[in-house]
């Protein structure tokens, strides 16, 4: 343990550790992972990240902002590698964290967890030009074929929980429920919002794809929900973690449990869907522009939501300018976690807190390879009387928004490696 | 990267003969009356068809077009007695060289006496100014070649510039005053902004009539000639094209759907220059297109005087006075329009959209030639060349990215990028470090356009073919090397498997000759005969040896042979970062997702 805390702090410094021990690191975190199943159970609270993107100037940026793990419990949904220029310690201290406190930290796998992406975008460059070789590449590989493809959160609160940070905005009025808080990097509140008793005028921003409109109707980013019913019960439905989105081949959740995930990231299939498709304004199903995954729309979403007792799917993989977007009536939020991506795009990153439920009502704390999931969570059923499709209670949210980190301190490598090219 | 690319002995040469260069062959209107033109068509469709482009006459003339451009702007050793004679330095050239000569304590010049040193400094700078007298002979004078200074989009030497280059620089002022009609749409956004589509409708609409107003007259002689049907051609109504990009109104429908003109063929090319509006991005297979526009144009006589410049002026006048004002506009698009590194690799890549002007510009710096042959060299700079360090200094970029086109690319990169340069732009970082000048720097930049541009799947895909840079296989060019790559070159579409597979492969690098595939590219023979190049690198193997194909591959395909590490992309996307990432989504709307600043595409995607 000891040599584990050392290689923590020694990536934390963002230096990399020696192949060796990158070598035992990955063959002790197979361990672990292989033992998860393809959709891990998580109970709140939870903070739900993003893509990485290698950025680790920015993880430590979150990490302030959000909590130091392990006192904060971390999913993150992958693409912690590729394009950025220290992919390397930004996988091997969340593998670090994940082996040290595996109950506290959750890797779920990404697109870019693969040996043919991370060919293309970077990481394989990075591992060469760092070791000298592919070896620690390989390596890293090896662990993308153990991460699990999706997590699904219990017991979530449906009210917000006392801010840990000091609140610039007066508290709510009485009796309004908040459903969404949006706080800065400095845990100051910049806005609140309360959950609607009807949806009447809920769906205005996720009908406007990005930003959102002047109105009211939520904050930047947020489809501040309306058809999220008012104050019925505790707890919220549970929340379906993942890095793409949902599959054509994927009806339940429990579908996801029975694929084979120990493998290369395929061309097509459920398991590729899983980590490339995309939500778009669009009905039904639409061919990616990605060449990978598809686009999914919300009447999908609903019904792949009701169908499973979910009230939210989380997932990241697209870039969105103020860090989080909600769309479909708050049915899927997109979380970034990549501030100021690639250097140049002027957006901010954001993290989603999903606070424990202490009413009592409970969650149903479910192993990793459980099956039949859904009785699990409380509150789900009552909303077949109300008409067919008629979203389960969301859980209340709360984005921190941060931005890039600061860079003045980060001094220039005396070393320049010759390129090859110029030999 | 020239054939003959034996390094000759510094300076002396001045009477040493070379062969000449290979320059790309001007197509004589006469002499082929029967050229038919084509409607340039896509035909690399799979990963395996990269193989046969890299033994195609297009690919080889690709390589003979850069290498050409490249060699023109070396700077050169002008005789004193001959100065007069051969080409005129501009007046800003002048001026310009008049300032470094000072700054330089005039070392061009015959050396003053040298007053007695009298402390150790002055004899240091005496000596070393002595060493240099040495090897230039004081009757010689460096002539380099940098940026004219522009306004509006003209050098302003404009009217010096031949007719040719005023033309297309006012082609590209047109180009550009698009934006105004198309302004950006203020409205919610990922991140590319959908009025650049509005922007790309209006340049299709009035390519015809733009190309006809301003193409070299040379160009527009071919229409008369052109397919032997004078009668029926020569108002033009060679132009058969999609009824949408009809714009033009003296063109009149032709029965003959099948002939094609000079323009219908050039067009293409030109239009592929300016990214793509589904996609609402840009990346290095825009800029390669457009650059075979303009050899396009030199082919069917675009560019007058040829014939009598025997030092290369008039290659010198179109990267000077057409590529870079055209990569000015590329740049005012890609701000305005906000639009995507086509396949970026973040900071893996060598810039996120561009690649030619580090190889123009860096061969702006390179060791002067004293003759109009001699093979572009290998290392060496220029006296008071910028050092490459200087580009990770913000003031010193200022000052010389008005003069040198590596150093404009460079300073946009500061305009755009926020952060540490090593840190977002590693691969331009280490490339500061290199010791051995600026030729060295221009030759590494030629093998990686081969390797990260040329060879790659996702940026070559959407080059069309023709009748002037034709799919057809170059007699002469070699068996390409059998690299690994190229086997893993996406195969329809269901290639998964292959990936999991590759990986793991021990094999060694491919071993191909000098590591180039085959052909007869210009490039591919450097490695060869370059004593020292390096060019045999010692590949290591890349575990999954599989390529790149995919796409954007996988792996750079030929970048492996050169290198296994090396930096993958770049402009473009790759090096340029990129590759201009697949171009055609099946179907469907571009949605949102495409709008994503540096969305993943899938590597293996068309």
């Amino acid at each position: 343990m000891s040599d584990l805390d050392r290689a923590i702090a020694q990536l934390r410094a963002c230096r990399p550790i020696p192949e060796s021990d990158v070598r035992e690191l990955c063959h002790k975190a197979r361990e672990i992972l292989i033992e998860e199943g393809n959709v891990v159970t998580v109970n709140a609270p939870v903070t739900i990240c993003g893509d990485i993107h290698g950025q680790f100037h920015d993880l430590m940026e979150l990490f302030r902002v959000g909590g130091d793990p392990p006192d904060t419990n971390y999913l993150f949904m992958g693409d912690f590698v590729d394009r950025g220029f220290y992919s390397l310690e930004t996988f091997l201290l969340l593998l670090c964290l994940k082996v040290r406190y595996p109950d506290r930290m959750t890797l779920i796998r990404g697109n870019h967890e693969s040996r043919q992406i991370t060919t293309v975008y970077g990481f394989y460059d990075e591992c060469y030009r760092k070791y000298g070789s592919a070896n620690v590449w390989r390596y890293c590989c090896d662990v993308f074929d153990y991460l699990a493809l999706g997590a699904i959160v219990l017991g979530a609160s449906n009210t917000i929980s006392p801010s840990a940070g000091e609140s610039s905005i007066p508290t709510t009025p009485e009796g309004d429920e908040v459903e969404i808080e949006v706080c800065n990097a400095q845990g100051e509140v910049m806005s609140r919002f309360p959950r609607p008793n009807n949806g009447a005028d809920s769906d205005v921003q996720s009908r406007t794809n990005g930003i959102p409109p002047p109105s009211n109707t939520g904050p930047p980013g947020s489809g501040a929900s309306g058809l999220s019913r008012g104050s019925v019960g505790n707890p919220a439905g549970a929340v379906l973690c993942v890095h793409g989105g949902l599959s054509p081949l994927i009806d339940k959740v429990d579908k996801i449990r029975l694929l084979d995930r120990k493998q290369e990231v395929p061309h097509e299939g459920a398991m590729c869907d899983l980590l490339w498709s995309d939500p778009d304004e669009i009905d039904g199903w639409g061919l990616s522009p990605r060449g990978a995954g598809f686009l999914f729309g919300a009447d999908i979403v609903k019904v792949f939501n009701h169908r499973n007792d979910l009230s939210l799917i989380a997932r990241a993989h697209q870039l969105v300018m103020e860090g989080f977007k909600e769309m479909f009536d708050a049915s899927i939020v997109t979380v970034w976690s990549a501030p100021n991506y690639c250097y140049r795009c002027g957006n901010v990153a954001a993290l989603l807190e999903l606070s424990e439920d202490d009413s009592g009502l409970g969650v149903l704390a479910r192993s990793n390879g459980d099956v039949n999931r859904s009785n699990g969570g409380a509150g789900s059923s009552g909303g077949l009387g109300e008409g067919e499709l008629q979203p389960m209670k969301g859980p209340a949210r709360r984005y921190r928004v941060f931005q890039a980190a600061p860079q003045d301190s980060r001094g220039m490598p005396a070393k320049k490696p010759v390129a090859d090219y110029f030999l | 990267m020239d054939p003959t690319s034996k390094r000759p002995p510094p300076a002396a040469s001045s009477s040493t003969t070379y062969p000449p260069l290979p320059k790309l062959e001007i197509l004589n209107p006469s002499a082929l009356p029967s050229h038919r033109f084509l409607r340039p068509a896509k035909r690399i469709n799979e990963g395996p068809d990269v193989s046969h482009f890299l033994t195609s006459k297009a690919y080889r003339d690709i390589g003979v077009w850069i290498l050409q451009l490249n060699h023109a702007l070396v700077p050169r050793i002008i005789k004193k007695s001959t100065t007069a004679s051969t080409s005129e330095p501009t007046k800003d050239e002048q001026q310009r060289r008049q300032q470094k000569a000072e700054e330089a304590n005039e070392q061009q010049q015959p050396p003053p006496p040298p007053p007695p040193p009298t402390y150790a400094l002055a004899a240091k700078l005496q000596s070393l100014r002595k060493k240099k007298d040495e090897q230039q002979q004081p009757t010689e004078e460096i002539k380099t070649f940098p940026l004219p200074r522009y306004r509006d989009g003209e050098g302003v030497d404009h009217q010096e510039e031949p007719e040719s280059i005023k033309k297309l620089q006012r082609l590209l002022k047109k180009v550009e005053a698009i934006i105004d009609e198309a302004p950006p749409d203020p409205g919610p956004r990922r991140f590319g902004n959908v009025s650049f589509r509005t922007w790309f409708k209006l340049l299709e609409e009035r390519a015809d009539g733009l190309l006809r107003e301003y193409l070299p007259d040379g160009v527009l002689r071919w229409e008369q000639s052109a397919g032997g049907e004078k009668k029926e051609e020569e108002e033009g109504t060679e132009t058969e094209t999609e009824t949408e990009t009809e714009g033009d109104s003296d063109k009149k429908t032709n029965e003959q759907k099948q002939v094609v003109g000079p323009l219908e063929e050039l067009k293409a090319y030109f239009l592929g220059g300016f990214g793509s509006a589904q996609r609402l991005d840009y990346g290095t297979g825009h800029e390669l297109s457009f650059i075979m526009f303009l050899g396009g144009l030199w082919k069917l006589g675009g560019f007058e005087g040829e014939e009598k410049d025997e030092d290369r002026e008039v290659e010198r006048r179109i990267v000077l006075g057409v590529v870079e004002p055209y990569l000015r506009v590329i740049r005012r698009l890609i701000l305005t329009y906000t639009l995507e590194p086509a396949g970026s690799h973040g900071v893996w890549g060598l810039d996120d959209h561009s690649f030619v002007p580090y190889i123009f510009g860096s061969a702006q710096y390179t060791r002067p030639i004293s003759s109009p042959n001699e093979p572009t060299p290998l290392e060496g700079s220029v006296p008071n060349a910028s050092k490459p360090s200087d580009i990770t200094k913000p003031t010193a970029v200022e000052r010389y990215r008005t003069e040198n086109m590596y150093f404009s690319a460079i300073g946009f990169i500061y305009d755009v990028k926020k952060g540490p340069f090593w840190e977002h732009s590693p691969i331009l970082f280490d490339v500061s470090g290199i010791k051995d000048g600026w030729g060295k720097i221009n030759k590494g930049m030629i093998k990686m356009y081969n390797a990260e541009v040329l060879s790659k799947f996702p940026v070559v895909q959407h080059f069309p073919f023709g009748s002037l840079f034709q799919w057809e296989k170059d007699p002469e060019a070699g068996v390409p090397a059998q690299s690994v790559h190229m086997q893993n070159q996406p195969v329809a579409s269901a290639a998964s498997a292959a990936v999991t597979g590759g990986v793991g492969i021990p094999t060694e690098r491919p071993s191909g000759p000098g590591g180039v595939t085959g052909t007869a590219a210009p490039w591919a023979q450097a490695p060869a005969q370059a004593p020292g190049a390096g060019m045999a690198p010692p590949m290591t193997a890349t575990p999954w040896a599989r390529s790149t194909g995919a796409g954007a591959g996988v792996g750079s395909s030929a970048a492996n042979r050169f290198t296994p590490f090396k930096p993958a992309g770049g402009p473009g996307g790759a090096p340029h970062t990129g590759p201009p990432p697949p171009e055609s989504f099946p179907g469907g709307t571009p949605g949102t997702a495409s709008n994503q600043f540096a969305v993943t595409k899938a590597p293996w995607a068309k």
